[in-house]
């Protein structure tokens, strides 16, 4: 199809451009080789879009070579129609981190860009991986430039917060760590694929606790209630980029895990946990919503409402409905747009500011018309509003919540009303009224790189709120194949 | 003549020792003695994979074999050896440490552990590691300037004693029992008696046991560690940590399989024990030291617990995955005492690592590499290596403990990334240490190589590790 394999080099060329930038790059060069290394991976993948059939629901592009031969674990790659929109993200994103961190990283700044670039490999690997091993050591690839990426140039707070990510995270994984093991004793293999025809060799009860073991992994990166407790802290310190993945991508690898691992292979352990993990995700919802309204920190405050639209995500796939399950998908995506969006917002004025307290704000919108009405564009879509991205996962969701059960919907609907209420306020709070003495004089308004760095999340939240069917169109065949295998509601 | 040729590596090694010290007057001021060291090394090294190309034998009346699993860790023995001897250079230095005795001691050390690992008999077991153990006692003392060398080296000696009374009054109810010391003998006696009947020979096996996991320093038989390691210059307590613990588990390993499995079933419960304590243990006492090698002495501690999960399972798939540890353990751990011993007094102090990010951003980078190998995060070798243990732990049924194994190992990602936090996220309070060697490099880079190639193909030792 392809004259060179698209996944593999998707994944590693970030990799590569980090050891570049390692072994030879300059401070000075380093930005550039960095900007031109996500740029071309970005460009590397287009055969992805290009060549996938939207109609299947295997895996496509896949690659398999032998890895350990000793363990019949192979090297295993390949995508379907959930994980491309992912990968597309990612690379994205990738790109945005680095047009945001251009001017703000000045101190060891190859290591910052090596860092990023890790990251990227990490994430991009993770979606791409087909078979349970390999998606395990992207999973903790992740984990230690993440750490440093907040650790070394977060805010005032970033040690205490990297430690806690990384012992938070590290926590849940190393369970999934023992469950993956015992998914290999009992199926002697990890392939993603055999694993969901050789799930009958589990026994319910096994599958119970396979189920407990993943769910630690995946609750701590999505982040669950009542395991979301490092989210605020990691997002707060971390620096612009940072939060960025940390919001765009890592909390979606959790969702991406209960989708690719729990649901196709555990089915018994997910309908065993299906009520719990049903209300956890609605108390996440209605929780994260009432702790979002009180935040008096901008990124705090946006940190929190993750947790709240995040419950939105485990609720729609824990409906185990076709319209549930789509639109937790969509609104996975979406949340990765809106939270990175303004997520690079509140870094774009906190670099002219130096504060991310809310009171410090008013007025903004005097002195930087264009920020204010991208921030406007992207508060509105976080909000749920028709004809932004948001509203067509969030209606999805709620549909499938009233599917399963009345209160569950209901929770959502109040979930989404508290939403309006703390993303308009925030808005209302720093954008309108009269302008603060603190920010008299400066210059608030984006310049073209940062504008540049904004148009394509506000591209893509306007046309997947026109035109969700583009993206629901990639997730009808792997949804209903998901589905189909087994797991009833 | 043929027995001899069985123990050609050995021969080398010991041959260079005796050489270096006749020639110790001559040599002290020159860097013979390292170059000496490592050529042995290295010729005892290929020595060990030329003869395995004759196929398995037995030499010595049944005391001396050579098969895959002898000569596999002598391979290691030798690299041991030689990366140790590399980075020594500015230890010795710094203590007006005689070279020639020095080296010579570490030569004679690793015959010991060549011989230990490739004897098929309780004796020549008992002497291979007395001989190892003889050697490093001197090696921890020979600062002699030093109060607390010398304190260490006492105490070491004492445990060490104690230890090797344990192993050989076990060897001799084992005698008693079976009336033979011959691994094969012992296992077709065993086999008469009824499994678990004879309470002198389950007293036997865990006074063998105990003796061995002293080698090993696994809990409770660990206390020696820390204080040897933290009165031993940085480069013999990476010897220490590296050579003897492979060593003690390449004779462990053997000692279960080939003699005593028939007790299988006592065996896996004391190992299991040993295991679980020493990962707890070790992990949770790492978390308050402030002395870098100290730290890890204690993460050593645990280290062997890790390795021996494989060997509950009483199997040679399980004693593959201890042989897969030991290895990448030898070279992570080689890796990590290498920075800590080019960085001179300022690596011994935990706070001494405060800022290296910003002053040697490579060094920092490998330490980083080698932090995550020991924690056991991929790609390193480190996650590799628990894979296979902790794989081999659960098909033995020993779910639970996995469990412990990877809990442990979060407590233990708070002690060594509390080292990346000081490199990365810390300022630099100490001016920039100076240039490393250049055999410093060598030693770094190997060890990184292996890190990394054992985590990016984890498969690759598969050949090799074969219990046996």
């Amino acid at each position: 199809m392809t004259a060179y394999p698209v996944l593999t080099t998707t994944t590693f060329l970030p990799f590569v451009g980090a050891a570049l930038i390692l072994l030879f790059g300059s401070e000075r060069l380093a930005r550039w080789v960095a900007l031109a290394t996500t740029l071309a991976t970005v460009a590397v993948s287009a055969p992805l879009y290009w060549y996938f059939d939207k109609a299947s629901s295997a895996l496509q592009f896949v690659e398999s070579r032998d890895w350990i031969p000793s363990l019949n674990i192979a090297y295993g790659m390949g995508v379907d129609g959930i994980s491309l929109p992912f990968i597309f993200l990612a690379s994205l994103l990738s790109v945005l981190c680095i047009g945001a961190s251009w001017a703000v990283v000045q101190t060891r700044v190859r290591e910052f860009y090596a860092a990023l670039l890790v990251a990227e490999t990490a994430m991009i690997g993770l979606f791409a991986a087909s078979n349970l091993f390999l998606f395990f050591v992207f999973w903790e690839l992740m984990l230690v430039p993440i750490f440093l990426l907040i650790g070394v140039w977060g805010g005032p707070g970033r040690v205490y917060a990297a430690v806690k990510f990384l012992i938070f995270t590290l926590s849940g994984s190393v369970l999934m760590l023992v469950g993956t093991i015992a998914i290999y004793r009992t199926c002697d293999t990890l392939d993603f694929k055999a694993l969901a025809l050789a799930r009958a060799s589990l026994q319910p009860e096994q599958q119970a606790w396979l189920f407990a073991a993943f769910l630690a992994a995946f609750a701590v990166k999505v982040p669950m209630f009542p395991v979301h407790t490092w989210l605020p802290n990691a997002h707060t310190e971390a620096p612009t980029a940072g939060s960025v993945i940390l919001a765009g991508i890592l909390l979606k690898m959790g969702a991406y895990g209960f989708l690719r691992v729990s649901i196709p292979i555990l089915s018994h352990g997910v309908q065993l946990f299906l009520k719990p993990m049903l209300f956890i995700s609605a108390a996440a919802i209605v929780y994260g919503a009432y702790v979002t309204l009180v935040q008096t920190d901008i990124k705090r405050l946006i940190a929190f409402s993750s947790v709240s639209h995040m419950g939105f995500v485990t609720l729609g796939i824990f409906t185990l409905k076709q319209s549930g399950v789509e639109g937790a998908i969509l609104q996975m995506f979406n949340h990765g747009i809106i939270s990175a969006a303004l997520f690079l917002c509140v870094g774009m004025v906190y670099e002219r500011t130096h504060t991310r307290e809310i009171k410090a704000y008013g007025g903004v919108a005097k002195s930087a018309p264009v920020y204010s009405s991208l921030l406007a564009l992207f508060c509105l879509a976080a909000a749920g509003t028709p004809g932004l991205n948001s509203f067509v996962g969030e209606f999805l969701i709620i549909g499938g919540a009233f599917q399963t059960q009345v209160w569950l919907g209901v929770m959502a609907i109040w979930g989404v009303a508290l939403g309006t209420a703390y993303i308009i306020w925030l808005y209302y709070r720093v954008v309108m009224g009269e302008m603060k003495l603190g920010l008299v004089g400066l210059k608030l308004e984006l310049n073209a790189r940062e504008v540049a760095t904004l148009a394509p999340l506000a591209f893509l939240a306007l046309a997947l709120g026109l035109y969700p069917e583009y993206l629901l169109s990639y997730l009808r065949a792997p949804v209903a194949q998901l589905l189909g295998a087994g797991v009833t509601p | 003549m043929s027995d001899l040729a069985l123990l050609v590596p050995e021969l080398i090694l010991a041959g260079m020792a005796l050489a270096l010290i006749l020639a110790a007057r001559r040599i002290q001021e020159t860097p013979v003695a390292v170059v000496g060291t490592v050529l042995a090394a290295m010729a005892a090294a290929l020595a060990a994979g030329w003869v395995l190309s004759w196929g398995d034998k037995t030499g010595f009346g049944g005391m001396i074999t050579l098969d895959g699993y002898s000569q596999f860790f002598k391979v290691l023995i030798a690299a041991t050896l030689a990366l140790t001897a590399l980075f020594s250079a500015r230890s010795l230095e710094g203590d007006q440490v005689p070279r020639a005795e020095y080296h010579a001691l570490l030569l004679l050390s690793s015959t010991g552990m060549m011989l230990a690992v490739s004897s098929h008999d309780l004796l020549p077991l008992y002497l291979g590691l007395e001989l190892m153990t003889l050697c490093s006692y001197i090696l921890v003392g020979i600062r002699v300037e030093r109060p607390a060398s010398n304190e260490a080296a006492i105490k070491y000696f004492l445990l060490g004693s104690f230890a090797s009374a344990v192993l050989i009054y076990g060897i001799s109810l084992t005698y008693g029992v079976t009336g033979t010391t011959d691994f094969a003998a012992i296992a077709s006696a065993l086999s008469k008696h009824g499994t678990g009947s004879n309470l002198l020979l389950l007293v036997a096996i865990g006074l063998v046991a105990g003796g061995l996991a002293f080698k090993i320093a696994a809990v409770p038989l660990h206390a020696w560690a820390p204080d040897a390691y933290q009165g031993a210059s940085a480069p013999v307590a990476a010897f220490l940590a590296a050579g003897s613990k492979a060593v003690g588990l390449a004779a462990m390993g053997r000692v279960c399989l080939a003699a005593y499995g028939s007790e299988a079933r006592f065996l896996s419960v004391v190992l299991a024990g040993l295991a679980g304590l020493s990962i707890v243990v070790g992990s949770i006492i790492a978390l308050s030291q402030t002395d870098m090698k100290r730290l890890l002495a204690y993460s050593s501690i645990a280290h062997a617990g890790y390795a021996l999960l494989g060997l509950v399972a009483g199997t040679g798939e399980g004693a593959s995955a201890t042989m897969t540890y030991a290895f990448f353990y030898v070279f992570m751990t080689l890796g990590t005492f290498g920075v800590v011993a080019a960085l001179g007094e300022r690596g011994e102090k935990l706070d001494g690592y405060r800022g290296l990010a910003e002053q040697r951003p490579g060094i920092a980078l490998l330490m980083l590499l080698f932090l995550m190998s020991l924690t056991g995060i991929p790609p390193t070798a480190g996650f590799a290596a628990k894979f296979v243990v902790i794989l081999s732990a659960v098909r033995a049924g020993y779910m639970a403990l996995a469990v412990l194994a990877v809990a442990c190992s979060v407590v233990s990602a708070f002690f060594y990334m509390r080292v990346a936090v000081l490199m990365y996220m810390n300022g630099p309070q100490e001016a920039a240490p100076a240039r490393f060697p250049a055999a410093v490099f060598a030693v770094l880079a190997v060890s990184a190589l292996v890190t990394l190639i054992g985590g990016l193909s984890p498969g690759s030792l598969a050949r090799w590790a074969v219990s046996p």
